[in-house]
């Protein structure tokens, strides 16, 4: 027997009816982390992480720093790091990337 | 019974167990020894461990074989080789249940073999029986990639090959060790010892070192969903007990492990193939353990041995959860994944704290045995390496941390809405999440949470080995570098500057021989077949004109037969006769 929509579901789109309809039960409560509101303000949360600690840094300096080190050297770093993995996938796509049959061995979907 | 059974390796109860699942036809038959078995291995480890070997120290040595004059010592359980022991008999349990749904003999089969092969050659207490279990790790293991269907076949074939030139590595530099010293025993080697660089080699192709680490990212993807899940626990963990039980403080290794950290980062943001992916971060964690072998102090040591349960136990579980996603959607190519969150909410929860785990976020495993290696490293003054490590931290968020979870299970919907994975995989996936966040956990008594890890390391965690990882700097600075790297993620992908999943065979170092070598080799085939027909036409024209010539000469029709050439043919034997008597005359 098909569940009656309460008052909530009420005020919901189609699309927003089927993506619950076919959800698993314990996703049901989590669906607004696919939403697109969601994902466009997810920046918020590190954002609001990065400054935090590193407000907290300049509280809790580490116990043995290197010479470069300072309140916040960590989220430069990780900043830094990441950034540079991130953005050097362009051009290591065009230097490494060949046909996904190129050794002639994959036949996979 | 026990007694019975404590007075050979463990490892041969598995290896039995493997035979007789590959002629049980019953399929509840198997996957009861493919459960139970580990279990009793498991215990069977301990109590031997605990039963104590000489002077009341915990451990044990026996299971003695003479073979051809050589005394083999197949029991050798001690701090060190028991956290991989009994790490090595929980994964055979947790891939035995993982496994529980898949219906193959062979699997089943080859699966406990090496299991068992793994645990033999960890408590091998010399170089002779190190090699055989080696050896027998290879092969068993390769039935594991085969199974992965056709496309696995060349790629098992190139994993054979690496492991079997491990093994004959090892095996030479074993005999020449042996030779030298007058001893296999498998202790402290050394690089400098007779045969010690050809051991090192070795152990490094099974750990994957830098341009000896293709076979890892060439073979894991294409096994079966289970296959996968195995093949990622005892191998190349085995390479690291191997390195640490022989190559522990040899400086080199601090300097591979640094390039082993850093170089799979690259290569796992341009794969698409998720299982790749891992395979590459696999890579990157094996670097903080060689790493931390290399620096050989207490605090590292013990560093490298935490970094392996937790490993087994974070990468296991990230790797099931792409089995999962591949067992329930087909693929795992990220560019065809995407918001399976809404109808595999268990195992996006499982992958979450698998990735949280590896990306070290505190509470979850990585935080307390990553950074005991790198605080090692840093107290070592290895300050380039260290550098090079705290960029591969953040390279992990990106690769194991956001990427795979991202594009699995969020990012755009795809509109894939594939089951929850089998209910043998989501108890498998929640036993390892549970540890993952229990072996990471601050509070409680000796044995709770990570003084429970602490305690199976083998150096005490005091004085040199000391490490408290939940003081306040050490929080903030690792979140500071977690949100840093979260907060780029967030602004590239804000700004378009992250790049798209697209579908494409990624070239690395396996080209040269995938590629270049088989080229090479065709060229020569090619040239060889050329050359063997041009050799064989003027060969042809060769003799046809030489027989040619002496049919002239010699045949009935030829020159000698004729009436006219009797003159010739009476010329002829005057001017040897002549030729003849100023020999006899001058000489």
């Amino acid at each position: 027997m098909a569940k009656k929509p309460n008052k909530s579901q009420n005020s919901m789109s189609k699309a927003e009816l089927k993506e619950r309809a076919e959800a698993h039960p314990l996703a049901v409560p989590f669906l607004w982390l696919g939403h697109e509101k969601t994902i466009k303000n997810f920046i918020f949360v590190p954002m609001i992480g990065l400054v935090l600690f590193s407000i907290l840094g300049f509280f809790f300096p580490l116990h043995h720093p290197a010479d470069w080190d300072f309140f916040a050297s960590y989220t430069l770093i990780g900043f830094a790091a990441y950034s540079f993995v991130v953005l050097s996938a362009w051009p290591l796509f065009k230097l490494l990337s060949r046909d996904e049959d190129y050794y002639g061995e994959d036949h996979d979907d | 019974m026990i007694d019975f059974l404590t007075s050979f390796s463990p490892a041969f109860v598995l290896i039995v167990a493997g035979i007789i699942a590959a002629l049980t036809p019953v399929y509840q038959g198997r996957k009861v020894l493919m459960v139970g078995v580990p279990a009793l291995v498991l215990v069977l480890i301990n109590t031997m461990y605990l039963k104590g070997g000489d002077h009341g120290v915990l451990g044990a040595l026996g299971g003695y074989f003479s073979v051809a004059g050589i005394e083999l010592t197949t029991i050798r359980i001690d701090r060190l080789s028991i956290i991989w022991g009994n790490i090595f008999a929980f994964a055979g349990i947790l891939n035995g249940i993982f496994g529980l749904h898949e219906k193959c003999k062979i699997t089943d089969s080859s699966a406990l073999i090496y299991t068992g092969a793994g645990i033999g050659a960890v408590f091998a207490g010399d170089l002779i029986t190190l090699f055989m279990f080696w050896e027998l790790l290879a092969l068993s293991s390769v039935i594991i990639v085969w199974r992965g269907g056709k496309d696995s076949y060349p790629a098992g074939m190139r994993y054979l090959a690496m492991h079997i030139l491990s093994g004959v590595l090892l095996l030479a530099g074993a005999v020449i060790y042996g030779r030298a010293t007058g001893s296999y025993a498998f202790d402290h080697i050394g690089i400098d010892a007779p045969g010690g660089k050809l051991i090192l080699l070795a152990f490094g192709i099974k750990a994957g070192f830098p341009l000896l680490h293709n076979w890892i990212q060439d073979s894991y993807p294409k096994s079966s969903v289970t296959g996968t899940v195995i093949l990622s626990v005892f191998t190349t963990k085995l390479a690291i007990y191997a390195l640490a039980r022989g190559f522990a403080g040899t400086e080199i290794l601090i300097y591979i492990g640094g390039v082993m950290t850093v170089f799979p980062v690259f290569f796992a943001v341009l794969e698409n193939d998720l299982r790749k992916v891992l395979s590459y971060s696999l890579n990157n964690q094996l670097g903080f353990m060689v790493a931390g072998i290399g620096i050989g102090s207490s605090l590292a040591l013990n560093g490298v041995a935490a970094h392996v349960v937790v490993d087994i136990l974070f990468k296991g579980l990230l790797f099931m959860s792409m089995g999962a996603v591949l067992h329930r959607v087909g693929t795992v190519k990220a560019s065809e994944l995407g918001g399976l969150f809404r109808t595999m909410p268990l195992t996006t929860l499982f992958c979450l704290i698998g990735a949280g785990s590896i990306s070290a976020f505190p509470m979850m495993g990585g935080f307390i045995s990553k950074s005991m290696i790198i605080a090692a490293v840093f107290e070592e003054h290895h300050y380039v390496v260290f550098g090079m490590l705290l960029f591969a931290s953040a390279g992990v968020l990106e690769h194991s941390g956001i990427k795979v979870p991202y594009f699995a299970f969020f990012s755009h919907d795809s509109g894939k809405r594939p089951k929850e994975a089998p209910w043998n995989m989501l108890v498998a996936m929640g036993i390892a999440a549970f540890l993952c966040l229990y072996l990471a956990f601050p509070w409680g008594g000796a044995f709770m949470g990570y003084k429970g890890l602490y305690a199976m390391l083998p150096y005490a965690m005091e004085g040199e080995a000391a490490f408290h990882p939940y003081t306040a700097d050490h929080v903030v600075f690792q979140m500071q570098l977690l949100m840093g790297a979260m907060f780029a993620f967030t602004l590239l992908k804000r700004f378009g500057l992250y790049p798209p999943e697209r579908r494409a065979q990624i070239l690395d170092f396996d080209w040269t021989y995938r590629r270049l070598g088989l080229s090479i080799l065709k060229w020569i085939d090619a040239m060889w077949t050329r050359l063997g027909a041009q050799t064989k036409y003027l060969l042809k024209l060769l003799f046809g004109r030489v027989g040619k010539r002496l049919y002239q000469v010699f045949s009935p029709a030829g020159t000698l037969s004729q009436d006219a050439p009797s003159g010739i043919a009476a010329v002829f034997t005057a001017g040897m006769l002549a030729a003849i008597l100023l020999g006899v005359y001058y000489f």
